[in-house]
């Protein structure tokens, strides 16, 4: 019984709002991946498995655009502009959509007559071909990353909930002088030794480097304090971005489905596809146009992950957040748009309680775990029709 | 019956995702773009060094000198992940043999390189090795990572030859028998090696830890950083986990971040630390970080920016170093490769020290077949590397290499402090 308090000693909730905001911002990317998955399964009831390569796709587009943009990897340019940003955006998101439409072209559509099961391993069969098929062509060993001086929004930023005590501050500022003519002396005797450097100097000078190492400690020690007095929330520009970002791409597609005709025929053909049909909607037209906003969401999300979160990118770059986009997507009830937008915000904050409650070790189990209890619980989920369809 | 659905079969598919995801986790994972540890490396921070406990006998026939050339095998990864580091390997051993040949070779014969890919995987680099043993070397020199040289190991144990891995720093590794050797130091060095360096040069008493908890490789690490650190005076102040593959570590600095540490040890690899270097920087830690050999790749300085400069880490060989064997070496080396003109990794001088050990003990063999080539390279006594000294004697197969920590500026590595094996407090 002494495992409640114990597991309760271990929170820190001056963290805990900060963490809260860290979990939406992360959950945004998982829904806008699990759109895709959602949209694609009211429209075709497949699992189009080969999002996530898409999605790494678009990792590849953006990458490539950074370096048309003047971004390589020996490159020296260091500012850039929201222009570049945005055109790297379209190209991915365009290049991306097309890729969606050749992916359902070429290998689902002549499997649509076949069982479901067919299209299902067809899926899984595109996304190992783009896996492996893609480590031929694309540059992968070293993995390449999007160099950080294209985006012009680095950096982040504090909102204070509540302000620490003023004599840290106060603690701070005199500190700082010390510290400062401590680590001259010790720069001036280096400069004057060339023979000498910071990490070999003669024992007559061990003393001056022990002397400025402590007062710099004593220094960052008082601003650590200061910082982690008061409750704060640090946010990254980048998040922001990819937020907001996230956010109006997901009101167009809300706009898209539910304001205009190829919308509504969309959501006819998920209703009943063969009534639909008969009702002179064309169908194929409807998949394609499907596809295309699903993999152009992918191809966002994409860029903006690699841009703003410097990931290295390989081939298995849409892997991890594939399966938990899918499990965002199931967890909301697969086939339901908001769900997936719901669902990919309660896996972020799932995986960041996780992490909070100290077992950052588990976190990635967590997508699992919720997915088996979805399954088990409430096979249609979230906001899905729990009703069995008809067969 | 396209529309057609029903629960059964969407959990069917569900299922068959998970299992799908999870097995395209593992393979997706598994490609070791990295130079040391593919597979398991030891958990155990035990020191390599000082056991001399006898190892398990070959009772393989080996190969014999007929006539011609003398024959030594080289298993290097010339394609798939680990190219960069393979290419450079390669370069190190033709540039050793070239040498040897031109000094007259042993006895008046020349030795000849037959060189084998692995194409950055174990059961490729076992057939390579295999290959290499029928057409009858007299030893195998490599693999850069661990998982390939465990498996090449075992098939040179099992017929008597003799291997000399480049890279390989897995601490078990040696114990397939007594035909394994290397020419790196293990993982159970480099922990206390940075411990080391945070407490005495840096002046870190409290230090938290990011540990990939999918690399046996980075747990291991940590484990030996921990205790050594802790056993000079320092505070582990808390270990956060991810996972190879995992962008974002915004949950775990913020966790971090109110336990107020002054430096952070990334035991990962390079495609995690860099990405991890920004988020460490804009989540608004003011710390040191520093890391262990996994961190060896120039795309590091791309993928951490601006915030992994000033950072350090531990490596086997710098080009920077002032030392004469060191210059001599790059000189050689830029005369043989001029569109090259300096090694992109440490295992071109690897590579070239792992066949520098086999051509030397050459010499000194009593006669020219694997067993008295093994028992020569087994004796090997404070061989001059490029890398270092190296000896083999009584060390089971692991010699006593000093380590360099190097510091990441703009321009690359830079030499910061080199840590001989005895100077460092385990």
């Amino acid at each position: 019984m002494h495992l409640v308090p114990n597991l309760l000693a271990a929170l820190n909730f001056s963290t805990l709002p900060e963490q809260l905001v860290n979990g939406l911002l992360l959950g945004a990317i998982y829904a806008l991946i699990a759109l895709g998955y959602t949209m694609v399964y009211g429209v075709l009831r497949l699992i189009n498995f080969a999002h996530g390569e898409v999605y790494m796709l678009g990792a590849y587009v953006a990458l490539f655009a950074s370096y048309h943009l003047g971004f390589g990897p020996n490159s020296t340019a260091t500012s850039s502009s929201l222009a570049n940003l945005l055109i790297m955006l379209f190209a991915s998101m365009s290049i991306c959509a097309l890729i969606g439409v050749i992916i359902e072209r070429f290998a689902y559509r002549p499997m649509r007559g076949q069982s479901r099961i067919a299209s299902l391993i067809t899926a899984i069969g595109v996304s190992l071909l783009l896996q492996y098929g893609g480590a031929l062509f694309l540059p992968n060993s070293p993995p390449p990353s999007i160099s950080e001086n294209v985006n012009p929004y680095r950096g982040s930023f504090v909102v204070p909930l509540s302000s620490p005590p003023p004599s840290l501050a106060i603690a701070v500022k005199q500190l700082g002088p010390e510290a400062e003519t401590k680590n001259k002396a010790l720069q001036d005797y280096l400069a004057s030794h060339p023979n000498e450097s910071e990490f070999s100097l003669s024992p007559a000078a061990q003393p001056l480097k022990d002397q400025a190492q402590d007062a710099q400690r004593k220094l960052d020690d008082a601003k650590r304090e200061l910082a982690n007095s008061g409750v704060n929330i640090t946010i990254r520009n980048g998040d922001v971005i990819i937020f907001f970002t996230s956010m109006v791409l997901m009101i167009v597609l809300t706009y898209l489905v539910r304001y205009t005709k190829r919308g509504r025929a969309m959501r006819a053909v998920s209703h009943d596809f063969d009534s639909a049909a008969l009702m002179g909607i064309n169908v194929n037209s409807i998949i394609t146009f499907t596809f295309v906003l699903g993999s152009a969401l992918a191809g966002a999300g994409a860029m903006m992950q690699a841009t703003f979160k410097g990931t290295t990118i390989t081939t298995f770059f849409g892997l991890l957040p594939g399966v938990k986009a899918f499990v965002a997507a199931v967890l909301g009830g697969i086939g339901n748009i908001p769900g997936a937008v719901l669902g990919g915000l309660l896996m972020g904050l799932a995986e960041t309680i996780m992490v909070w409650m100290g077992y950052s070790r588990y976190a990635d189990a967590i997508a699992f775990v919720i997915l088996i209890l979805v399954l088990l619980l409430r096979p249609g989920g979230l906001l899905g029709s729990d009703k069995v369809e008809k067969v | 019956m396209i529309i057609s659905s029903n629960k059964s079969t969407f959990k069917l598919a569900a299922a068959a995702a998970v299992l799908f995801a999870m097995i395209g986790c593992d393979t997706g994972k598994a490609p070791d773009n990295k130079p040391d540890t593919t597979t398991p490396a030891s958990t155990s921070p035990t020191a390599p060094a000082a056991s001399t406990a006898s190892r398990k006998s070959s009772t393989g026939e080996g190969n014999k000198y007929t006539s011609g050339k003398i024959l030594i095998g080289l298993v290097a990864s010339e394609n798939g992940d680990l190219r960069p580091w393979g290419v450079d390997c390669e370069a190190g051993a033709k540039l050793a043999v070239a040498e040897f040949n031109k000094a007259g070779g042993v006895g008046g014969k020349e030795v000849e390189l037959r060189i084998e890919d692995s194409a950055s995987k174990p059961e490729q680099g076992k057939s390579a090795a295999e290959k290499l043993i029928g057409d009858g070397v007299l030893a195998v020199i490599g693999e850069v990572a661990s998982g390939i040289t465990a498996q090449m190991g075992q098939s040179c144990f099992e017929k008597g030859i003799p291997d000399v891995a480049v890279g390989a720093t897995k601490t078990t590794l040696t114990d397939i028998g007594n035909t394994q050797f290397r020419v790196c130091y293990t993982d159970a060095f480099q922990g206390p090696v940075m411990a080391n360096f945070a407490f005495k040069e840096l002046g870190l008493k409290n230090v938290a830890l990011m540990t990939d908890k999918k690399q046996p490789y980075s747990t291991g690490l940590s484990e030996s950083f921990k205790a050594t650190f802790e056993k000079l005076g320092g505070k582990i102040v808390d270990e956060q986990f991810y996972e190879t593959g995992q962008t974002d570590f915004k949950a775990q600095l913020t966790n971090l971040k109110a336990k107020s540490p002054d430096g952070i040890f990334a035991s990962g690899y390079f495609p995690e630390v860099g990405p991890m270097a920004r988020q460490v920087k804009e989540a608004g830690l003011t710390v040191k970080m520093l890391g262990g050999d996994g961190w060896d790749s120039s795309e590091i300085l791309n993928t951490g920016g601006e915030a992994i400069i000033g950072q350090f880490f531990c490596n086997h060989y710098n080009n920077h170093e002032d030392r004469p064997a060191v210059k001599t070496f790059l000189d050689k080396w830029k005369a043989a490769y001029p569109n090259n003109p300096v090694p992109a990794t440490t295992m071109g001088a690897l590579g070239y020290d792992a066949t520098s050990v086999v051509l030397d003990a050459l010499k000194r063999s009593k006669s020219l077949d694997s067993k008295a080539l093994r028992d020569a390279i087994e004796d090997t006594d404070n061989f001059a590397g490029v890398s270092g000294a190296i000896t083999l004697k009584g060390n089971g197969g692991n010699p006593p290499k000093r380590a360099i920590v190097v510091k990441l500026t703009k321009g690359g590595q830079v030499f910061a402090k080199a840590y001989e094996p005895n100077e460092v407090v385990k």
